[in-house]
């Protein structure tokens, strides 16, 4: 088949989502299929200028490209689903999560103004209209699938994907905790550093970089972490999966994540998760005292939580296996067996 | 963002004093709610939309459209037929010329000349006899900016009636089930059927239908609470049908408390009208709550009711054997009363949801108030994008533009 995968894209930024639609075109050339990314730049502001963009969508045609008939496109993100097809099959990663659950939050867009009011409102409608035109609807998780049926009242299949191909191993269970996170205040790496704060053997690892990096390193300083908060910035694929390896856990406590990769590639190194009890998506496959810990977000029951695993090596190695078992059944076969069916 | 919003609140004895009573606190949650004083002549400063609750009482009303008609604004429309309000705010304000010429306004020539038919007493007035062939609703459409209906069946008649504004169909909320005794009526399955006890209501055909189903089912009680209209022969009826000696239980107007014992004590509802006004019932809302199986009118909002809840019976010549042969189901078979009340139960926690409605209700008023700014703006920047590169109005290019804007509401 021809098939178009859609990527909205803000220039200059790479997170989960533009790994998922790389992959996904590998994967679909490999077996046998002719795929392409289809790429629109993507910028939500200021004003109405998150409707025009998404807009541009609207306007391409996708039916055919060179003489030739595209089969099917794939729709990931907001607002690539836009776009109009006779085979539109949407892998809904997120919405535009400012209309929804984070507005009236630090994290939300909208004002308090009748005509931000309004801007918002018509966010929404595009969805509703935009998504119902869809001939299959997947989301990449139940999280995603829940809130998407909350807000637009459409049901959807969950259809989880596998993460980032690492060369994956357990090289045991040293005394460092890993956060693999971009650093932007959603995903809370403050909590784990004021954990480490009141746990003076706790040592942790942060990956990744983002516009919350400065004011991170500047707490860690300030709560005397030196030597025991290393901030590593990004990291080659190899460093990465050295340290999943190696580490004694993985914290990821995002505020309702979509689905979130970072805790199948811990399960895929046979690492338990420490996740929050409001993290969303996680939770999906992050459950207490199975394949991880699971604790209410304040940097007490972190840190209670991180020493519990420091002492019990053999419970999260177990933990850790356990998570493997999951995160092996997350198969790439079985994901795009399904989205072409 | 501020609402105005204009209603009868309790204790007000009104179903939509009732009703607001339920929403506002639930709207109040996303948006910021002003309930404007009865009597109020128009919102208070600083108002970004005012919101117009209008049924077709004038001594609830009247004041309501008053405001409205000086401050246009989103109209929550409880009733599509307004007769009876246009004719309190205009012959009942010994303003015969007003009621005239919306007569005619509406209804030509020959509207008028009925007017006057009123007017003079020569006729019975046509919001007693025949409101739903003069439902008059231009008087509130005309300076609503957008409407909240409860159907589809409002809907379609607005825009039939030339509103071109923004509808919403938002459904109406439901209470919570109390937690109440059940108060039963009868020793075997009881029927009951409450509200104002009238032909419109279609109480003779269920009480023929009653007397019907009763010679198999002499177990089925019909309880009947709500104060009989004047004028509607109640005991004539029961004695000619032999319902007054045993089948029938009654209780006049009754507070909250014991309607809700008394519906919770029930097997089935009945609740059926012909004509409609275009109206809700607060009723049929509280026995979906209590999760009890329906009979209604196929009419109006009653028959956009899903079908796994109520038997429809349709206002038709062969109305009472319809209902008999519904009401021998539902009697006869309490595995169709318990699949109907689940999803009666079902239905009011999903669509009727308090907390859905007012989040419809806040997406309606955001809309009304800022959606103008936002579908100018986003046109202005399309246009002028597709002016910079040559595409001027009225060419194929312009065209596709505005079908495709047009395709996902913003143009």
């Amino acid at each position: 088949m021809r098939i178009a995968v859609l990527r909205p894209q803000v220039p200059f930024a790479r997170g989960g989502a533009e790994i998922f639609t790389d992959r996904l075109v590998d994967e679909l050339r490999a077996r046998g299929h002719e795929a392409d990314l289809v790429s629109v730049p993507f910028k939500w502001y200021p004003g109405t200028r998150v409707l025009t963009q998404a807009f541009l969508w609207r306007m391409l045609d996708l039916d055919e490209a060179d003489g030739r008939k595209i089969d099917v496109v794939v729709a990931t993100k907001f607002p690539s689903y836009l776009v109009r097809h006779a085979d539109k099959r949407v892998w809904l990663v997120h919405q535009f999560r400012q209309a929804y659950e984070l507005d009236g939050t630090p994290l939300g867009q909208f004002g308090d103004s009748p005509e931000e009011r309004a801007l918002r409102r018509k966010v929404q409608e595009l969805d509703r209209v935009a998504l119902r035109e869809a001939s299959r609807l997947f989301t990449t998780s139940r999280n995603v699938a829940s809130r998407l049926e909350a807000s637009t009242g459409l049901a959807a299949e969950v259809l989880p994907h596998p993460p980032q191909e690492l060369d994956y191993r357990c090289q045991g269970y040293e005394d460092f905790v890993l956060s693999v996170n971009r650093l932007d205040r959603a995903k809370r790496i403050d909590l784990l550093i004021e954990a480490a704060a009141r746990d003076s053997e706790l040592e942790v690892v942060i990956t990744g970089d983002g516009p919350d990096r400065e004011r991170l390193e500047r707490l860690a300083s300030d709560r005397g972490l030196d030597g025991r908060a290393r901030f590593t910035g990004r990291v080659t694929e190899a460093e990465l999966a050295d340290l999943y390896a190696r580490c004694l856990a993985v914290y990821y406590a995002p505020v309702d994540e979509d689905y979130g990769m970072v805790p199948l590639e811990a399960f895929l190194s046979e690492k338990p998760v420490l996740t929050t009890t409001d993290a969303g998506g996680p939770l999906e496959v992050v459950s207490d005292h199975a394949t991880g810990l699971v604790v209410t977000p304040e940097a007490e029951e972190i840190a209670r939580a991180l020493g519990w695993l420091r002492e019990h090596r053999d419970e999260a190695a177990s933990f850790g296996r356990a998570g493997h078992a999951i995160a092996r059944e997350v198969t790439w076969d079985r994901a795009i067996g399904r989205l072409l069916a | 963002m501020r609402v105005a919003y204009f209603s009868p609140m309790p204790p007000e004895q009104t179903g939509i004093a009732d009703y607001s009573a339920l929403l506002v606190p639930a709207l109040r949650e996303r948006v910021d709610v002003t309930v404007v004083r009865r009597g109020a002549r128009k919102p208070p400063r600083g108002t970004d939309v005012a919101l117009y609750h209008v049924g077709n009482n004038p001594d609830a009303h009247a004041w309501i459209v008053d405001a409205l008609r000086r401050a246009p604004g989103v109209v929550v429309l409880h009733d599509f037929v307004l007769h009876h309000l246009v004719a309190g705010m205009t012959v009942g304000r010994r303003d015969g010329h007003a009621y005239l010429d919306l007569m005619e306004r509406e209804h030509g020539v020959v509207g008028r000349l009925l007017g006057h038919g009123v007017l003079d007493k020569r006729i019975p007035p046509l919001w007693e006899s025949r409101p739903e062939d003069f439902p008059l609703p231009t008087f509130v459409l005309e300076h609503a900016t957008g409407l909240i209906v409860h159907s589809r069946y409002v809907r379609d008649r607005a825009r039939a009636a030339g509103f071109s504004g923004p509808i919403s169909a938002v459904p109406h909320p439901a209470w919570p089930a109390p937690s109440v005794p059940r108060e039963r009526a009868g020793d075997g399955v009881v029927v009951g059927c409450f509200g104002v006890v009238n032909s419109s209501k279609r109480v003779p055909e269920l009480l023929r239908a009653t007397a019907e189903v009763r010679r198999e089912h002499p177990e089925l009680t019909l309880l009947l609470v709500g104060s009989t209209s004047p004028g509607f022969d109640l005991d004539r009826r029961l004695q000619r049908l032999g319902l007054a000696e045993d089948g029938l239980a009654r209780a006049g107007w009754v507070d909250e408390p014991r309607l809700w014992s008394l519906m919770a004590g029930s097997d089935v509802l009945v609740n059926l009208r012909h004509p409609t006004m275009g109206e809700t019932s607060g009723s049929v809302i509280r026995g979906l709550s209590l999760g009890k199986p329906l009979v209604v009118s196929d009419v109006g909002w009653f028959a956009e009711l899903p079908d796994d809840v109520a038997l429809k019976v349709a206002p038709d010549d062969v109305e009472v054997e319809t209902l008999t042969a519904a009401l021998e189901l539902l009697v006869a078979r309490s595995d169709v009363r318990e699949a109907m009340g689940a999803a009666a139960a079902e239905l009011a926690g999903r669509e009727h949801e308090v907390g859905r409605v007012a989040e419809l209700y806040a997406a309606a008023l955001e809309n009304a108030a800022g959606g103008d700014a936002v579908s100018d703006a986003v046109l202005r920047e399309v246009s002028e994008a597709a002016a910079d590169v040559g595409i001027s109005a009225n060419t194929a290019e312009a065209r596709e533009i505005a079908r495709r804007l047009a395709e996902v509401e913003l143009g």
